[in-house]
């Protein structure tokens, strides 16, 4: 039996288009340094997202990680 | 007498922002009266790192540098530690690798009840304002990532142990990520920001045993 090919997070169409509305909203001017995969501008992470490669996909789990975060409550977390 | 060895690779924007902002954990461990052993670009070598792990045997190592789940990487990405050829090196001190992913296996791997691993389990995501790149230490936006980076090291040489240590960074993260919170809707940098710091915050670990100090 195929292995079930395990799905990435960027390939959702949605969840793609959130984390590049919020990139949109990064000021031009800043430089992120995500490991060992480089230093990207904001226009370059949001290609990376769009083309949905490893840059991308870390770019999209660090987005969603903290808004879910932010859904279950962690804003209320930090402040106790 | 604890001893400090620290690489500090410089080959790209990442590895000279931890570099320059790693003199602060040199300059905090000589007021220690710790020793410490400066592996710094071109040092920041195998053959040095092994060598000086073998002949001056500190307990306490910092490793900056780009990393995967089974390997930390010195100047111009040579590797230097690897979980399945010479771990065995970190054996015995206390290791924090701002190396991204090598928390996974490589510190698994060297993990024991005389050894402690503090690393990331993921990438180690930082943001640096563009007009800063030349000069590292004047980067507040960096400074948000790379102080409570740098707290896992300045509490340890406090005396603290390794996973006292790793709390302290992660209280340091969630302040900074408090103290940007009121501004997020405003201020664009937070908002990408907190994202950030929690992330690494979050995949900031402690591996073996945390009861250890330098």
């Amino acid at each position: 039996m195929p292995e079930k090919k395990k799905e990435k997070i960027s390939d959702d169409e949605e969840i793609r288009e959130l984390v590049v509305a919020r990139l949109k909203l990064m000021s031009p001017g800043t430089v992120t340094s995500i490991g060992s995969m480089g230093t990207f501008t904001r226009d370059q992470l949001i290609e990376r997202v769009e083309k949905g490669d490893e840059v991308g996909e870390t770019v999209t789990n660090i987005e969603m990680e903290w808004l879910r975060a932010l859904k279950d409550g962690i804003v209320r977390k930090l402040y106790e | 007498m604890s001893r400090l060895l620290i690489t500090r690779p410089e080959h790209d924007y990442a590895t000279r922002y931890l570099s320059y902002w790693s003199k602060d954990i040199i300059k905090a461990a000589i007021a220690k009266d710790i020793e410490v052993v400066d592996l710094h670009r071109g040092k920041a070598a195998k053959k040095e790192l092994e060598g000086r792990l073998r002949k001056i045997n500190p307990t306490f190592v910092v490793l900056n540098g780009h990393g995967s789940d089974e390997c930390v990487f010195g100047h111009n990405n040579e590797e230097l530690i690897n979980a399945k050829t010479n771990s065995d090196l970190l054996k015995g001190r206390v290791t924090y690798a701002v190396s991204c992913n090598s928390a996974k296996k490589l510190g698994k791997a060297c993990a024991d009840k005389t050894t402690a691993y503090i690393g990331y389990n993921e990438s180690f995501v930082f943001n640096m304002e563009r007009q800063y790149l030349s000069q590292p230490l004047k980067d507040k936006r960096a400074a948000q990532f790379l102080k409570p980076s740098n707290q896992v090291s300045l509490s340890l040489i406090k005396g603290h142990t390794a996973k006292e240590a790793s709390d302290s960074s992660k209280r340091l993260f969630s302040g900074t990520i408090k103290r940007l919170l009121p501004s997020i809707n405003q201020n664009p940098h937070a908002r990408e920001d907190v994202a950030d710091l929690f992330w690494d915050m979050n995949h900031l670990v402690c591996e073996g045993n945390g009861g250890l100090r330098i």
